[in-house]
């Protein structure tokens, strides 16, 4: 009898619970709801006993967050970052600018549709949301990651010609390489 | 000191001939404004023989009625403390001033700013290309006719949902029965 695929199924279990319990965010702030972080990461909130705590680079990271708003400019590098970042991954959008635009919904350099750039697996609505709601953000993106749900990485793999197409409408001079996933 | 505040137009005046000045001493500030050819020398005149050694601040306003660009200069005295604004208009057509960065270097980022946000040309400045803006290839985008909404529809996609975005004040008003009095009813979002 073959136990390949229950122990593939285990070992995917397994290693989602691990990975629920241990999401390093990326300190990267693209706009002003980077100021509500460090007060979810202090004391008072504590967001360390989620497992949820800061990370240096893209390639430590697990978990970018798109902190307010993302000007054009912004989401360039932002995208870069993505790319760099290595499995698994996920995405939450942060505040109701990375929602609809929020506030900015007329500015000339702000997107207004953060999941036609990048697969965004949560958002968190407010502006600003407070540490209540980022927390909340957070147990909702760990129980998708325990459900498998949480798989905004491998979509974006999957249907990188629809994302790239959505990128190069706004981002004129393409200067990135090419990724031969 | 009063007298020093109150010379300051008279010793200007005499070097160069101002468009239009005023002076409120209560608040220790000079107005002047002046034809945009003699810019460099009153500002250079200002601080190496008046004292009006720093530059706060330079700045832009667009007079889309007019057709006019208001460059506005900030100096202060340190010692004392006072605020001279030195204006000059360009024309909006061909907005064209002369690089002033030899005389405060930080204006440089200044007429940086003022070419990339305003279309301001300044003739013999040396600076990079882009500024803030990167791959911009719109029109200048703090002018009063660049349509940013317009453009924005343009460029980006909006989500569904926000069509219906109601006044926040006229439907809570509407809800509580309140009457919002006319002349408030402009600014009351």
């Amino acid at each position: 009898m073959d136990y390949g695929i229950y122990q593939d199924k285990l070992t995917r279990i397994v290693s989602d619970i691990a990975r629920s319990h241990s999401l390093w965010v990326l300190a990267y702030g693209t706009g002003c709801g980077a100021i509500e972080v460090p007060a979810t990461m202090t004391s008072r909130y504590d967001a360390e006993r989620l497992g949820v705590r800061g990370a240096a680079t893209p390639r430590q990271a697990d978990v970018l967050m798109i902190t307010g708003y993302l000007t054009v400019k912004t989401l360039k590098r932002v995208i870069r970052v993505y790319e760099q970042m290595q499995d698994p991954k996920y995405v939450i959008g942060f505040g109701s600018c990375a929602i609809n635009g929020g506030m900015y919904w007329d500015s000339y350099n702000t997107i207004k549709q953060l999941d036609l750039y990048l697969p965004v697996d949560v958002y968190i609505s407010g502006c600003m949301p407070r540490p209540e709601a980022v927390l909340e953000g957070f147990a909702k993106l760990q129980e998708q990651i325990k459900a498998g749900e949480a798989i905004g990485a491998t979509k974006y793999k999957e249907n990188l010609d629809y994302y790239r197409g959505n990128q190069k409408k706004i981002i004129k001079n393409w200067d990135f390489p090419d990724y031969n996933w | 000191m009063e007298t020093f505040l109150g010379k300051i137009k008279d010793r200007i005046s005499v070097n160069f001939d101002l468009e239009k000045s005023s002076i409120d001493i209560e608040k220790k500030r000079v107005d002047v404004q002046i034809r945009k050819e003699q810019i460099p020398s009153i500002l250079r005149y200002m601080k190496e023989n008046m004292s009006f050694r720093h530059l706060m601040h330079a700045s832009v306003v667009d007079w889309l009625e007019e057709g006019k660009f208001e460059v506005i200069f900030m100096l202060w005295a340190p010692k004392e403390k006072i605020r001279v604004f030195v204006r000059t208009k360009l024309d909006r057509e061909n907005p064209i001033m002369e690089n002033l960065d030899m005389i405060w270097p930080q204006l440089n980022t200044y007429e940086r700013e003022f070419k990339e946000m305003y279309g301001i040309e300044f003739t013999g400045l040396v600076a990079p290309e882009e500024f803030i803006l990167e791959d911009w290839d719109g029109p200048p985008p703090m002018r009063r006719d660049f349509d940013t909404e317009a453009y924005a529809k343009d460029v980006f996609s909006e989500r569904i949902g926000r069509e219906d975005a109601q006044d926040v004040r006229e439907t809570i008003a509407k809800r509580s029965g309140e009457v919002i009095p006319d002349f408030a009813k402009k600014h009351s979002r």
